[in-house]
């Protein structure tokens, strides 16, 4: 018996259909342009530098005018709104900031919160377009005893006040 | 519930993706398995 | 032919059953009888299912890697380890998916904000593409064992992510939080019924998983088998033509 591969001059042979999978091909090529895509778009965010409140005008990039990260707590008693827009005082290691920001932040932005905003000093104020707010890995129950609790912790959190 | 939308739309998400995903899990191997024989399903 | 028993048996029956029992506990812990968190109210009920999804997927492209490590390595290939391979990666693949979108989701309500390009959640999503990739690699086609040489060793290679994902929040600063359970100081803050309800979440999620895997890599099986068969008429009918 001949087992061996046929060949197209073989008299009367079919051409061998090769069944080519097209879509798996295209996957694999949306993967590594999704790939680039996800990496670049990384690349871009983080051109902005990422600065505690205590490294501004401090850590290079956290200086002058340029865009950047800024990252800090937001200070008890100091969130105040008026003509569509908020401002705040950040805090870090002891060190406070100014910031005015043009709206009314999402999440769940309150007093004692971790935050990072994003824009630019100036004057002396970090004019920010962007806030996101940070929760951090504690859960703590809400119930009565938990917010009393807690409010003493908040009112704890305070740099101005001591 | 303050944000009911999100809060139940996040677990609607999961237990439809994941349930279509299991029904069809499912449903493939039963279509399969009519047409195998014994040998071919070895946990029979 | 073996009749319409499909690719159950009793016992995976049984841990369907269990399976379906703990996502219903889960569901009224997490929805119902937890408490609402201090900071977050409500939108912490999103945890219970966002965390289980990441983990189940961290297991899944780790058996992933496993299956592939052992089918490289073993003497006699056996393509059953590369099969548990491909179910297990293409599991893997779903529940990062909803990790994303429930992770987005809850993003919206305590960040903000559906997305930011922050470390964590572009390692995550760079995962998501990595997995896609790999089960897009297993259908390119050849034989089985071209197929399971080419995706063991890019699974081999892809899991190396893992550590980077889950590390991204302390290598670089970011937005997303530290990890609540398996976090470096071994520390889990969270409250009660809070901290049963993800824990009920980790465990029901993983023995979805399974009961998913069992099912799944018995598919693969006979979808290998109809494959294998589909050569078998070939050669049957080859020899058929040349003895005529």
């Amino acid at each position: 018996m001949d087992l061996t591969p046929r060949t197209a001059t073989e008299p009367g042979a079919q051409p061998p259909v090769r069944k080519r999978r097209w879509l798996p091909i295209v996957i694999v090529v949306g993967a590594l342009l999704g790939g680039g895509v996800i990496v670049t778009q990384f690349l871009t965010s983080a051109i902005d530098y990422y600065c505690n409140v205590d490294e501004i005008g401090v850590r290079s990039g956290c200086d002058g005018e340029r865009r950047m990260r800024v990252q800090g707590v937001v200070e008890q008693d100091s969130v105040k709104q008026a003509d569509g827009g908020t401002t705040f005082i950040l805090d870090f290691n002891k060190k406070t900031l100014q910031v005015a920001y043009s709206g009314d932040p999402g999440g769940v932005f309150q007093e004692c919160i971790p935050i990072i905003a994003h824009g630019r000093m100036v004057d002396g104020v970090f004019e920010s377009d962007r806030i996101e707010v940070k929760h951090s890995n504690q859960y703590v129950e809400k119930n009565a005893t938990r917010i009393d609790e807690s409010n003493k912790e908040a009112a704890a959190c305070s740099v101005l006040q001591g | 519930m303050e944000h009911a939308s999100f809060i139940f739309g996040s677990w609607g998400i999961t237990a439809v993706s994941i349930g279509v995903y299991a029904i069809w899990v499912i449903r493939r191997g039963r279509e399969l398995a009519k047409h195998a024989t014994r040998e071919e399903m070895p946990w029979t | 032919m073996a009749g319409q028993s499909g690719t159950g048996t009793s016992a995976t029956r049984r841990l369907g059953i269990l399976v379906i029992f703990l996502l219903a506990t889960l569901a009224l812990c997490g929805l119902w009888f937890s408490a609402e968190d201090v900071v977050q109210g409500s939108t912490v009920r999103i945890m219970y299912v966002h965390v289980p999804s990441i983990w189940t997927a961290y297991i899944a492209f780790g058996l992933t890697a496993l299956c592939s490590g052992v089918y490289l390595s073993g003497k006699n290939r056996s393509l059953a380890w590369d099969r548990v391979a491909g179910a297990s990666g293409e599991i893997g693949v779903l529940f990062v998916a909803v990790s994303l979108v429930t992770g987005s989701m809850w993003g919206r309500l305590t960040w903000g904000t559906y997305w930011v390009w922050d470390a964590r959640l572009t390692s995550t999503a760079f995962l998501f593409i990595t997995y896609v990739g790999y089960l897009a690699v297993r259908q390119l086609g050849g034989t089985h064992r071209q197929r399971a040489r080419r995706s063991s060793v890019l699974a081999l290679l892809a899991i190396l992510e893992i550590p980077l994902v889950h590390f991204s929040v302390t290598l670089w600063r970011s937005l997303h939080q530290e990890a609540t359970v398996a976090n470096p100081n071994a520390k889990v803050e969270l409250d009660g019924l809070m901290l049963f309800s993800l824990f009920l979440g980790l465990v029901a999620f993983t023995m979805l998983f399974a009961w998913l895997v069992l099912h799944r890599q018995r598919g693969m099986m006979l979808e290998d088998a109809f494959s294998d068969r589909g050569l078998d008429v070939a050669i049957t009918a080859r020899r058929n033509e040349a003895g005529a």
